[in-house]
């Protein structure tokens, strides 16, 4: 970066100096160990693009920053001049509820999002963890998704339009706020899931569903993983069509319940949700109980909405405390191999790795977080994390670090082996950010 | 020895039969179901990714230009080879190669046939959901190149919702595979990028797609009405009250009789819309919700309502949808189909206005469309041979899509853009947004050898200082 200073000023000239903050305030937004100079928090994205123009005229590294709750993502940063708080674009920016779609700006936090689309009995079928804090943001540039994903996919299949501020400053519409849309290329998909390395997402419009006419969860315990792998198995081939087939091994569900005051024999849990009209869903809380019983589940239970929300809370923050002190990663296999992935990060805490295990059963993706205690050395997990991605990677698959400490990432690459496509992501990055000054370092193969 | 040429190297690569480049042959693959054509320099007929990795390279070598080329059911240009070279025929690439339940997902070549795909799977009890009317003779690398939608897509997506992994050549001849059966690859999603490319980023020669089971049971109503908006209104009361159906398709009188006197399937000549809804799933609730789904027809004052009593009526009523491009052609030689998307809740509007544009250019127009997702088709009839009317034609399809553009909607919503819409891209994109697309393809294919003359309209000229 050229001219810290001369860059502070004219940052403040654009939000307001009460809105830059610099160096030791600073630090609180630091990467990966990596403190950024300046922290700017723009209040419109027009101030978005006017800020993006100042950082790339002086050649600063710029890393957005919503929640925060994905900053754990990828590599650690190359370089990091200018972090861009995005919590002030929190603008609810049109909601047509009669045309099912939302559009909001992307420091919008999604628990508040869906209580407005709640109250005309809609909802964006996203749920990842950590709602109350994950934004629009977040959501899009990390993909994310949560158990629901069995129903309804990830961010790349509720996503119409975006509004993406580039490196040059300029910002584009990407997409439109209809359902079917091909006017020329599919833009969204460069900036789902890329982390922020081809520009900063302000804006998003997704397609939303009507709120189901009602729910249900229904739990099963099992002794050994092959049991409920059968339930799995059935279900998957049968007409019945969860929400969720979430799978926890006996830490992940025994701290669950803990937050819950609940308690079940200690085993392997299957939560499954059901959603849809009173009878489909009556339908299936019967299938699957008859289903947990012939496959010798040694408990199980049905929970009414009130409930299933706290408890679905609880299931996909079991990994929550390992972001600060230990690990977390996120495992993506074919659905047919989720469980045996499931099994193996499961194996790494008879090894000595204590942490929490957990599964989107039907849906290939497999999330383990893992306890370091202090002082103790990195290597082993490295090793074991590293078999565990050859086993993946084995099955097609890949193993991502989703939050680990800076020293293991840089000796465990964030995402493994480069694929087939690298080449022509590198020619994208080169054509979209030929500075390299968005996120620098951190998404797949250090673009 | 044969002096050295394209043609020469192109039958190295797929031997002396699978080359056409003389004559008749090369005018039979310069159009598609657009209204213009250009001969290619050669055909050639591809059975392998190597094959096409092959035929691209000597098409590189040669500077000629490719384009590849399914059913040829393209609305837009997308295969028209505007500037020459080479075309690909990847029809003879249609092979199922592995229907994986225990994954959910299939492996199928780009020259299968979106029906024969899905009549493959039913047997085993699954299906593929994106289903263009065209989808007789549509392939599926058609349907990855122009991100296809169908009748289902309200429910279920569209195309790019159900394409997880390809194998692609890309313009400079490497071949590359991008995702796969296990989800969330890492990087760049450069499958979701190339699915709706046009075949302007690379040739796919491999598609790894989702598969669902079949649902266990579906009903579908027909919804007759003697005007259009009561039909739309009922669209929105449905939606309002929380259903999702899986269809909700409608047409206009024009297309009805048209429809009747090619396919007797029972619509009444005299009404102004039919409204076909689908509802799939559990069958646990079907019935009440097929009653619900009656209720807010007559309430928004259909005439009449027909439940399909068995697979027979229900493959009638679809006939009559599916063919309705088809039997239009019944009324004149020619039509352009318009293909805007506007947020649903306009629809009725945009319908006046298209019957406003029809008598402003003394046109007839009659419509097609997926009510549920606000894509319509309106069908500008007319003579080929009469070019004063093909050019007001051209005019009222233009106008057409001003006006979904002016209401939140855009220029197209499932038959791409290709050479049809060019010019239209002005209207839904600023330059700088546009100039980002090209630098999307400039990151594919620097050397604009990949179906060139498609979707980027003329560079408008900016005055240098």
């Amino acid at each position: 970066m050229r001219d810290g200073d001369g860059l502070a000023r004219k940052l403040s000239s654009i939000v307001g100096e009460d809105q830059v903050l610099s160096d030791g305030a600073a630090t609180a937004f630091a990467v990966d160990g990596v403190s950024p100079r300046l922290a700017v928090r723009p209040g419109t994205q027009q101030d978005v693009e006017a800020v993006v123009a100042a950082c790339t005229a002086a050649g600063a590294a710029m890393a957005p920053w919503g929640g925060g709750t994905a900053m754990g993502l990828g590599n650690p940063p190359s370089r990091l001049d200018v972090v861009v708080l995005l919590d002030r674009l929190s603008r609810i920016v049109e909601f047509d509820h009669a045309n099912l779609n939302v559009s909001a700006e992307a420091g919008v936090r999604l628990a508040r999002l869906q209580e407005v689309l709640g109250e005309k009995g809609e909802f964006l079928p996203l749920d990842p963890a950590e709602a109350d804090a994950v934004t629009v943001g977040g959501l899009v540039e990390s993909n994310a998704s949560g158990p629901g994903r069995l129903l309804y996919g990830s961010a790349r299949d509720w996503v119409l339009g975006l509004r993406v501020v580039l490196p040059s400053g300029e910002r584009i519409r990407c997409g439109g706020k209809v359902i079917k849309n091909v006017s020329g290329y599919d833009m969204n998909k460069l900036f789902i899931g890329s982390l922020g390395s081809m520009g900063i997402v302000t804006e998003a419009t997704f397609k939303l569903l009507p709120l189901p006419a009602a729910r249900a969860t229904v739990v099963g315990v099992f002794r050994q993983v092959p049991q409920m792998a059968s339930v799995v198995a059935r279900a998957l081939e049968s007409f019945l069509v969860p929400e969720a087939l979430e799978a926890l091994d006996p830490a992940a569900l025994s701290s669950a319940e803990t937050g819950l005051g609940r308690v079940s024999p200690a085993g392997y849990g299957l939560a499954v949700s059901l959603a849809g009209s009173r009878e489909a869903v009556e339908r299936q809380v019967r299938d699957f109980t008859k289903l947990f019983k012939e496959n010798d589940a040694i408990a199980t239970d049905t929970l009414g909405d009130a409930d299933a929300g706290p408890a679905w809370r609880a299931i996909r923050n079991v990994h929550a405390p390992f972001k600060a002190s230990g690990v977390v990663v996120k495992v993506a296999v074919p659905i047919g191999k989720t469980l045996d992935l499931f099994a193996s990060a499961g194996d790494l805490g008879r090894r000595g790795f204590t942490g929490a295990v957990s599964a989107h059963a039907g849906s290939g993706i497999v999330r383990a977080g893992y306890r370091i205690a202090a002082g103790a050395p990195l290597e082993p997990l490295r090793d074991a994390l590293a078999a565990l991605r050859g086993e993946a990677e084995a099955a097609e698959g890949s193993l991502v670090l989703e939050s680990a400490p800076a020293a293991l990432k840089r000796t465990l690459d964030a995402w493994g082996r480069v694929r087939d496509g690298f080449a022509v992501a590198r020619r994208l990055k080169a054509e979209l950010d030929p500075g390299g000054l968005m996120n620098p370092g951190r998404f797949v193969g250090g673009i | 020895m044969r002096t050295p040429s394209l043609a020469h190297d192109l039958r190295q690569v797929v031997g002396e039969a699978n080359v056409l480049d003389t004559g008749v042959n090369l005018r039979l693959y310069g159009y598609d179901a657009y209204l213009e054509e250009r001969r290619p320099d050669a055909v050639v007929f591809v059975r392998t990714t190597d094959e096409v990795a092959g035929v691209v390279k000597a098409c590189n070598k040669w500077g000629a230009p490719f384009v590849a080329r399914g059913g040829g059911t393209n609305l837009s240009g997308g295969t028209v080879p505007v500037k020459g070279g080479v075309v690909i025929e990847m029809i003879r690439m249609n092979k199922l190669l592995e229907v994986d339940t225990k994954n959910l997902r299939a492996r199928v070549q780009p020259g299968m046939f979106n029906l024969e795909f899905g009549n493959a799977l039913a047997p085993l009890g699954y299906q593929y959901l994106p289903d263009p009317a065209s989808q007789k003779a549509a392939t599926l690398g058609g349907n990855v190149a122009e991100n296809s939608g169908g009748p289902h897509c309200f429910k279920y997506g569209v195309t790019t919702n159900h394409v997880l992994g390809l194998t692609v050549v890309l313009p400079d001849g490497t071949i590359a595979r991008f995702g796969g059966k296990a989800p969330d690859e890492p990087g760049i999603d450069l499958t979701g990028i190339l699915v709706g490319s046009e075949g302007t980023l690379g040739i796919c020669t491999e598609i790894v797609t989702k598969i669902q089971r079949l649902p266990e049971g579906v009903k579908t109503l027909l919804a007759i009405y003697d005007s259009i908006e009561a039909g739309s209104e009922t669209v929105s009361a449905i939606v309002s009250a929380g259903m999702v159906p899986a269809t909700l398709e409608m047409m206009d009188q024009l297309v009805i009789q048209a429809v009747e006197a090619s396919i007797k399937c029972g619509f009444p000549l005299d009404c102004a819309t039919v409204l076909i809804i689908e509802i799939d799933g559990l069958k646990d609730d079907l019935e009440q919700q097929a009653e619900a789904i009656a209720d807010l027809c007559r309430k928004n004052g259909a005439r009449e309502i027909r439940v399909a009593k068995n697979d027979a009526e229900r493959a009638a009523l679809w006939a009559g949808r599916r063919g309705a491009f088809g039997a239009v052609a019944r009324i004149t030689p020619s039509y352009l189909v318009c293909d805007g998307s506007v947020p649903r809740t306009e629809l009725p509007k945009i319908l006046k206005k298209v019957a406003e544009v029809g008598k402003k250019y003394d046109l007839k127009i009659p419509n097609v469309f997926h009510a549920g997702d606000g894509n319509l088709h309106p069908l500008i009839l007319f003579d080929w041979r009469d070019a004063a009317q093909k050019e007001r034609v051209m005019k009222a399809g233009m106008e057409i899509l001003e006006l979904c553009v002016a209401v939140g909607g855009t220029i197209s919503g499932e038959h791409g853009v290709g050479i049809e819409k060019m010019d239209a891209m002005h209207l839904v994109f600023s330059e700088k947004e546009i100039d980002a697309q090209r630098k999307v393809k400039h990151a594919f294919d620097p050397e604009d050898v990949a179906n060139p003359g498609k979707i980027f309209p003329a560079a408008r000229e900016v005055a240098h200082a």
